[in-house]
């Protein structure tokens, strides 16, 4: 590597170091209450990210897709192979009272 | 396995691989942007609202053959959502906690890899509710969904009972829940079994296995319907009783009770399907038939003493005493169940206010009659009459586009108990009342002992096919006065191809509708079986008849023809 392009690296990760400083200040300046809202404002933001996916899969029938392409053909593979044991052998009586 | 093994498709496949994929969901194509303010409006007033009767094209969301949704129906913001938080939300979730509730998630699973009926069918549970509910608006889409949330759970808590039972499912091995069931056939209804409530359950042999699965997903059902033929049996008697002992050919029924009570309803197929069961199953077996000629008091006392007979054969298999208070206690919640059934009627017959569609009404009345006393059915009707209720007070039109008001008459098909709610979207066909709904229309007496078991025997003898299909012309010819007490003005006939009672009848069906100048229209099927006469010939047939006879116009063209062969 050229001494150039290293200077430049240990530059960069100065720059990163000093950044990465001045965030956790910043972090550390701030209320609880902004904290709060900050952590509502994430769970808010998760939680209408699973919503809009939902509704996504709901609107475009995506629970009905999969199931009809992909688990009722393995299930349906799955049943087909079965080992099953012939009910005709068993002879037309009680066999047990 | 290696890399190397992993074919990766060729450009030219892969082209058709995503065509089929991108045939599955709305072209972007087909969005119309709004050209003028007028049209704009228009357009918000669609999302808004959603789009008026007539100009939905319903037929149009679906894929080709399977019947599955390019995309789910857009019913306006309000309605959508109430489905989209309501239905789809509220009954995926309430599966879950079903399955929780009447046992554990391990057995669920271990039941669904072992039962084809129960993979195959239960998963793809919300699509039957889509194509029950397609089209409707307000208070017609949340009463109608209540009857299927409903049905579910009840079905939920059988199969896990019976899971919960299962010896097949122990390597043979008989637990607690084991003894604690008692089996019966779907057609014995559950009310015998009240004074043994409080410890045994009762679970139908053939409800959940054979019964509701035609309805979910009509697949699974011929697997049994061709296992009975693989027997040599013949294959022209009900598909019916065939597939009720299809089930046992194919190893496919739970171990999960010590003893067995059987009926003959609702006709000679059924005691050939219970001689099947009684072979495969092998364990004590009470049978109580359902008489043919019932009005006959001394058929009635027959029956009443049959009742009697077989308390005595279940306290000699379970050891447990009858307990006249539990049956007493029971039978009064089921008659209140009764009492709002005829409510609804009530409401349904005098007002254009019922909120609950054809298929839904069919469905749920069928199936607390047969099964009988549920908690379920208690809360749902809770629901449905608060509903109602507003309905009747703000007189709203819940099917504002009827035309005619249909009684299905005979027994329905399976595979297509949605075709009402098609009638409806497509043709203005409200079938407001249907036979299955109306066999059981009594309360029991609960003062003595005698009057009980009285009544109970009668209940028994109106079993579903008995009384109005196969049981004398009185009871079949009642059509005339419930056409008139639901102001109906059209009847569907069900047209049962294989069942060899209500054949004997067509003619004078036919004559008396000549008589009396009434339109009915005939649909042929083969109750669970979709291969004699497919929908596509239903509604066929139906389209014929309202263009040639009826000479009137659909209300929505693109459900005129299309094709859902491989539909659930």
């Amino acid at each position: 590597m050229s001494v150039k392009k290293r200077i430049l690296k240990a530059a960069l990760r100065k720059e990163a170091k000093r950044l990465r400083k001045a965030r956790r200040a910043r972090r550390a300046r701030r209320s609880p209450l902004c904290r709060v809202l900050r952590l509502f404002g994430k769970l808010f933001a998760l939680l209408a990210a699973a919503y809009a996916a939902l509704f996504a899969v709901f609107f475009f029938d995506l629970d009905g897709k999969l199931l009809y392409y992909v688990v009722e053909p393995l299930l349906v593979r799955h049943y087909d192979r079965m080992e099953r044991k012939n009910p005709l052998e068993m002879p037309y009586e009680m066999k047990s009272e | 396995m290696k890399l190397s093994a992993i074919k990766l498709p060729k450009p030219s496949d892969l082209t058709g691989t995503l065509r089929a994929v991108a045939a599955l969901f709305p072209d972007p194509r087909d969005v119309k942007l709004p050209k003028n303010r007028k049209e704009a409006r228009k357009a918000a007033k669609d999302f808004w609202y959603g789009k008026p009767h007539g100009e939905r094209r319903l037929g149009d969301l679906y894929c080709e053959k399977t019947g599955l949704y390019k995309h789910r129906e857009w019913r306006g913001v309000k309605d959508t959502f109430y489905y989209f938080h309501m239905i789809w939300l509220y009954n995926y979730a309430n599966m879950v906690m079903d399955i929780m509730k009447f046992g554990s998630p391990v057995t669920f699973v271990k039941g669904l890899w072992r039962y084809r009926w129960m993979g195959q069918t239960y998963l793809p549970v919300l699509h039957w509710f889509d194509r029950g509910l397609e089209g409707m608006r307000g208070p017609a889409l949340r009463a109608s969904a209540w009857h299927y949330r409903a049905m579910t759970c009840v079905t939920i808590n059988q199969f896990m009972n019976m899971f919960e039972a299962d010896g097949n499912l122990r390597n043979g091995a008989h637990n607690d829940a084991w003894h604690h069931a008692m089996a019966h056939k779907e057609t014995v209804w559950g009310g015998i079994f009240y004074p043994w409530m409080d410890k045994f359950k009762h679970i139908p042999l053939e409800m959940i296995p054979y019964f509701v699965t035609c309805h979910v997903n009509n697949h699974t059902v011929l697997n049994y319907i061709d296992a009975a033929q693989s027997l040599g049996l013949p294959g022209d008697p009900c598909p019916m009783c065939q597939a009720e002992a299809g089930i046992f050919v194919l190893d496919d029924v739970p171990d999960y009770a010590p003893f067995l009570v059987t009926s003959n309803e609702a006709c000679d197929g059924s005691v050939a399907s219970t001689a099947i069961q009684d072979w495969f199953w092998n364990r004590p077996l009470f049978a109580m038939p359902q008489p043919m000629q019932f009005d006959d008091p001394l058929v009635q006392e027959h029956c009443a003493n049959e009742i009697r007979e077989c308390w005595k054969f279940i306290e000699e298999q379970t050891g447990v005493p009858f307990n006249w208070e539990l049956l007493k206690e029971n039978l009064e919640k089921q008659n209140e169940l009764m009492r709002f059934e005829w409510e609804k009627w009530d409401v349904d017959a005098k007002t254009g206010s019922y909120p609950i569609n054809g298929v839904a009404q069919a469905l749920y009345r069928i199936y607390q009659s047969q099964y009988g006393e549920h908690f379920i059915w208690h809360f749902v009707d809770g629901k449905v009459n608060k509903i109602m209720t507003r309905c009747v007070e703000k007189k709203i039109d819940t099917f504002p586009k009827t035309r005619h008001r249909v009684i299905a008459w005979s027994c329905a098909p399976l595979y297509y108990s949605n075709w009402c709610t098609w009638a409806y979207n497509c043709w203005g066909l409200n079938t407001v009342i249907n036979m299955d709904s109306l066999m059981f229309d009594m309360t029991i007496r609960t003062d003595t002992l005698d009057h009980c078991v009285e009544d109970m025997a009668r209940y028994h003898e109106w079993a579903p096919m008995r009384r109005m299909a196969v049981g004398g012309m009185h009871h079949i010819f009642e059509l005339w006065d419930y056409m008139e007490r639901f102001r109906c003005d059209m009847v569907m006939m069900y047209d049962q191809l294989q069942c060899k009672g209500m054949q004997g009848v067509v003619g004078l069906f036919e004559d008396e509708f000549r008589k009396r100048n009434i339109h009915a229209i005939w649909m042929p099927h083969a109750l669970p079986d979709k291969r004699t006469v497919s929908r596509a010939e239903i509604r066929r047939i139906i389209n014929d008849y309202m263009t040639t006879v009826m000479k009137e116009e659909p209300l929505d063209p693109s459900l005129l023809e299309f094709d859902d062969d491989m539909s659930w």
